[in-house]
């Protein structure tokens, strides 16, 4: 099997969770006003779940300059995913690089960096996630622009845990020994905070900062006699 | 024909966030540098993770969602396999709501 189609099947157990969320996005896309068309257009183009939802809720109440400032700021995460994964892409041509790029979600960056730290990560691997992701949020996001109002909510049938849990099963790959542990937890705590008290989608670039920031600390704490 | 422009302008945006350190980190990174970024993955994953599981309405809610991560969290630790992570959490958020408890 090729690593495109080990990295295209690793996605499939997330897709329950992706197409929830694509026909709730479809539906609500409607309300706001969008053709189908345009639905589909802006999951094709933009692909970023939780900026989607955003941008819909905004639509027509704010500018199109806040509107794709808001998408900056709820993406700058991906900052943080794009340089704990850019190692890996390490001499890969520019276009290359930007192909893996385009298509980086939450779900299918998790998906290679766990697989690249297992050491059995590609790039074909990480572009099959990518394209996994892809087609089932645009499609999932056209059938609910389609089947408009009939589209119970996710989390009735516990579909909003997909996510989490997959998360959960990939950064077990990361938590090797203590320090690992240490960092998760931390991270963990400082995004529940965060989540309150911070707008947005801030949370997982400031509890991913210091979570690892602390990694390091407690790596030299723990090995000071070790020179780097 | 705006709404298109608004989503181009939209794409652009994600695309830089998804893109410039990817291209920036390009060469050899000093060692802290990447003894750090070794550490981001666990960071970033954990802090998905816990307002999702346990807060997936916006607010803390403490109900079959918990008994679900818990039971995920577990199964995760045990196999590191995320098809079983899902599986076992998922069956479990039925099986609790199934009991009624």
């Amino acid at each position: 099997m090729t690593d495109f189609r080990r990295g295209l099947l690793a996605s499939l157990p997330l897709a329950p969770g992706v197409a929830a969320f694509g026909l709730l996005y479809g539906m609500m896309a409607r309300q706001v006003g969008f053709r189908p068309w345009e639905t589909v257009a802006m999951s094709v183009l933009v692909h970023a779940g939780s900026a989607q939802f955003t941008a819909l809720g905004m639509w027509g109440v704010a500018g199109a300059a806040q509107i794709v400032l808001t998408t900056l700021v709820i993406n700058l995460r991906h900052l943080l995913m794009g340089a704990s994964i850019a190692p890996y892409l390490r001499g890969l041509h520019p276009l290359r690089k930007a192909l893996l790029a385009l298509w980086m979600s939450d779900e299918s960056y998790a998906l290679a960096i766990a697989e690249y730290e297992r050491g059995r990560g590609s790039h074909g691997y990480f572009l099959g996630a990518n394209s996994g992701v892809y087609v089932v949020w645009a499609v999932s996001g056209l059938l609910g622009a389609l089947l408009g109002m009939a589209i119970p909510d996710p989390a009735r049938y516990g579909l909003d845990l997909v996510f989490p849990l997959a998360f959960l099963g990939l950064m077990m790959a990361f938590v090797r020994d203590r320090i690992g542990a240490a960092v998760a937890v931390t991270a963990a705590v400082l995004a529940l905070l965060g989540f309150y008290w911070l707008p947005g989608k801030w949370y997982v670039l400031v509890a991913g900062l210091l979570g690892s920031g602390l990694g390091v600390v407690l790596e030299e704490v723990s090995e000071p006699c070790k020179t780097s | 024909m705006q709404n298109l422009l608004v989503f181009i302008g939209m794409a652009a945006v994600t695309f830089f966030t998804r893109y410039a350190m990817i291209a920036a980190l390009g060469r050899e990174m000093p060692p802290l540098v990447q003894r750090w970024l070794r550490y981001v993955p666990a960071a970033v994953l954990a802090a998905l993770v816990a307002p999702a599981g346990l807060a997936p309405n916006g607010r803390l809610q403490l109900g079959t969602n918990v008994w679900a991560m818990v039971v995920g969290l577990f199964i995760a630790w045990r196999t590191r396999n995320v098809l079983w992570t899902i599986l076992s959490g998922m069956a479990t958020f039925w099986l609790v709501r199934a009991l009624g408890l």
